[in-house]
């Protein structure tokens, strides 16, 4: 039975030793699949001077580190071709059935779809955020993302919304039966994220009601809403004494922070802490009572889930996939804008001053609602669905990728093409037979026994 | 399974596959086209005003060049020209930003100052300072003409002609054409200012090939008008009615086409067709194509419009 389980190569530009959603994500699911019997290895790029080569992470986890450079925000270059001789190494060493490439923007992870195909592995994609469609650089990140979900064997996203959202940006529609309508892929999932429980407890001891902290955790980033907190946050401050902010984070509207702090003289009112490490996020939360989230776009929100499991009241713009992550008596909603979050906020406030929210039973509730055993669960059936079908040849997959359009079908259709005849050129230059393979992997079972 | 059972949460387990797509709820929330309105034809017309004026300083400086090489046109009669003409735009320059205030801010008070009081009043603000400084540039470029005329002297004048018109296309693409008032401390845009270092550079790198050194004066101080102090102008004409935009644009067409023909018929024709073109043809374009126009958001997807106004409040 546990031979059949397929082997997994997680790959995405985002994993530790970055910290974020994704990266969390990759682990979490990983280790899951693993606990479940799988054996997962994950490619990202190396992190110079001393994150580079092979490490194992616990609990056996491979991780290979491809030393490509990196442009902005932890991303790789678009390689396509460089790529292609460390992945082909990597996944017949390692006997890989399945590649799960993570985020839309890893280019790592788009290359590795296109390649996969030739060695006969099967894709998985998952994609984390929302996107628009209107600016220069949504349509190019769109573009690509089209042609390298033409092939794709099957997309998860982690919410309705981002599925909506990733249907339209990779255009994973097809003719139906008759040829009359455009239906969805039938191989697109919603698979949400989760959260360990036990990390965010409630504090023990009661919060005073006297003073109410409202905390806000997030990168201080335009897309994060950082404008609606700098207009809101002083109109709060100034009509409740009672109300103090904690913001943690770092970013680039930072200073539009501390400029609003100075000028409002808040400086004893809103407290700046900087990047927080994610180990000292439940330490944060606990201070206070509201969770404020004013993203502008957000495909699942973690973060709102973690403050809803450690006992605070949370207030968020209806934006994305939140409405979706909490039941409606868990959170307040407001439009993203001054007004309507300042109603919201006010409301808030009045619920949590009066003591009509309870953080202790907040924390079972959503305790109950996700775990990873279930995601990893659940991934599985994707996987499985994969494996059984059928695998498409390359011709199937050129037309495919013609039909991305007049201008960008031919050029993704002669990198298809480049890309296998280099393919092809290094199955010559480095035998397979010549490889390395691995034998065995990681048993933590043995390895104790050996100890 | 019963379709009507499904929910969009995500903190229940549903009795449906991950990939189940609810027939009536999915990209429900989709918009096509929020905000959009539609451009009509005679509007981009009136907008496309001032490239089409743009275009026809640019070749009006050219057969004033042309004639100055030739030696058609005696180079004093342009710096006559160019002088009357300073004085003149600088009036209707005042008058306007005179008007402007007058209309934009309703202060009784402005209106009732007498006429002298107002004069003495601008004397001593901008005018002064006005004057002074194009006493500057005017006695500058008098004592530089001789090393224009002979900076690039040395070079050919095929490379010369390339150059120029690269110049004065790179103008052309770069100039500053919007509507929209400018804020009155505001900083040029950098395109704005490349824009004119082209025509300016060009002027004299065309200046090289006059015969001699007043000529060469003329035109680069004609040049420093056309291409300096007249898009500025062509700024304060927005504010004036559309008759007088349109009559300043029919005069300005006529005249640089009026100049164009004398010397050559097909280059006349051509400068006819590139006016057509954009004045006319180039607005019906765009109103055509606005049937592909396809924007796709969805409230829950992205918000960049609210914040725009956000930011624009503060």
């Amino acid at each position: 039975m546990k031979d059949e389980l397929p082997a997994i190569a997680m790959i995405s530009d985002f994993f530790h030793p970055n910290v974020g959603g994704v990266e969390n994500h990759i682990f979490m699911l990983s280790a899951n699949l693993i606990h479940r019997g799988h054996k997962v290895i994950v490619i990202t790029h190396s992190h110079p001077p001393d994150r580079v080569g092979v490490r194992w992470l616990l609990p056996g986890l491979k991780v290979y580190y491809i030393p490509f450079p990196t442009i902005a925000s932890s991303a790789t270059l678009p390689n396509y071709f460089t790529f292609l001789p460390y992945f082909r190494v990597i996944i017949a060493r390692e006997h890989i059935h399945l590649i799960h490439a993570h985020a839309s923007l890893s280019s790592l992870g788009q290359e590795a779809i296109l390649h996969a195909h030739h060695l006969g592995v099967r894709t998985v994609f998952t994609d984390h955020s929302l996107f628009g469609f209107e600016d220069a650089a949504s349509i190019l990140t769109n573009k690509l993302l089209a042609a390298a979900l033409k092939n794709v064997d099957a997309v998860i996203c982690v919410s309705h919304t981002g599925r909506e959202n990733t249907v339209l940006r990779g255009q994973l529609f097809e003719k139906s039966e008759d040829a009359s309508a455009l239906v969805v892929r039938p191989n697109v999932y919603v698979i949400p994220n989760a959260l360990v429980a036990e990390q965010f407890t409630p504090s023990t001891e009661p919060v005073s009601s006297e003073t109410i902290y409202i905390v806000v955790l997030s990168r201080l980033a335009y897309r994060k809403g950082i404008d609606l907190l700098v207009a809101t946050a002083p109109r709060i401050c100034s009509a409740f004494p009672n109300v103090k902010f904690i913001v943690g984070g770092d970013g680039p509207k930072l200073n539009d922070l501390l400029q609003v702090r100075e000028r409002h003289l808040l400086q004893d009112r809103i407290e700046l802490l900087g990047p927080v490490r994610h180990r000292d996020v439940r330490d944060v939360l606990v201070r206070g009572s509201i969770f404020l989230n004013t993203s502008l776009t957000e495909s699942f929100g973690i973060a709102i889930l973690e403050a809803a499991c450690a006992g605070l009241y949370v207030v968020s713009t209806r934006v994305g996939g939140v409405p979706e992550i909490l039941p409606q008596d868990m959170i307040s909603f407001a439009r993203p804008e001054e007004d309507d979050l300042f109603r919201a906020l006010s409301e808030a406030v009045a619920i949590v001053s009066k003591g009509q929210h309870d953080p202790v039973e907040a924390h079972q509730r959503v305790k109950n609602f996700y775990n990873w055993a279930d995601v990893a669960e659940r991934t599985e059936v994707v996987y499985d669905a994969v494996i059984k079908s059928e695998q498409r040849d390359l011709w199937m997959r050129m037309q495919r990728t013609m039909e991305l359009g007049p201008f960008a079908g031919p050029i993704y259709t002669i990198i298809l093409v480049v890309d296998c005849l280099f393919f092809l050129f290094l199955e010559w230059l480095m035998p397979r037979h010549d490889l390395d393979f691995v034998q065995m992997h990681w048993e933590h079972r043995n390895f104790v026994q050996v100890r | 399974m019963s379709s009507t059972g499904w929910k969009k949460v995500l903190w229940e387990t549903q009795p449906f596959p991950d990939n189940y797509i609810h027939p009536h709820s999915f990209l429900s929330s989709l918009r096509r086209n929020p905000n959009f309105k539609p451009y009509t034809y005679w509007p981009l017309v009136l907008l496309s005003c001032p490239i089409t004026q743009h275009l026809a300083t640019i070749f009006t400086f050219l057969a004033v060049f042309v004639r100055l090489k030739e030696r058609w046109l005696d180079a004093r009669v342009l710096l006559w020209v160019s002088i009357i003409s300073f004085f003149g735009g600088y009036a209707l320059c005042e008058i306007l930003s005179y008007s402007n205030t007058v209309n934009g801010v309703p202060s009784r008070q402005t209106s009732c100052i007498a006429i002298p009081e107002l004069f003495t009043d601008w004397l001593h603000q901008s005018g002064s300072k006005t004057i002074k400084s194009s006493l500057l540039v005017f006695l500058a470029l008098m004592g530089l003409s001789p090393v224009l005329r002979t900076l690039t002297a040395a070079t050919s004048s095929d490379s010369i002609w390339a150059l120029s018109a690269c110049l004065f296309l790179l103008n052309a693409l770069l100039a500053d054409y919007s509507t929209l008032k400018p804020a009155p401390h505001s900083q040029e845009r950098l395109t704005s200012v490349l824009s004119m270092n082209a025509a300016i550079s060009s002027s004299v790198v065309l200046a090289s090939r006059l015969p001699d050194d007043l000529a060469v004066f003329s035109l680069v101080l004609f040049a420093v008008q056309l291409f300096a102090l007249f898009p500025i102008m062509r700024h304060r004409l927005q504010v004036a009615p559309q008759v007088v935009q349109i009559l300043f644009t029919l005069t300005l067409c006529v005249v640089s086409f009026v100049l164009t023909v004398p010397l050559s018929i097909s280059v006349a024709s051509i400068y006819a067709g590139i006016l057509i073109a954009v004045t006319f043809v180039a607005p019906g374009v765009l109103v055509w194509a606005q049937k592909y126009k396809k924007q796709v958001t969805s409230p829950s997807f992205f918000l960049a419009y609210l914040l725009t106004r956000l930011s624009a409040v503060r």
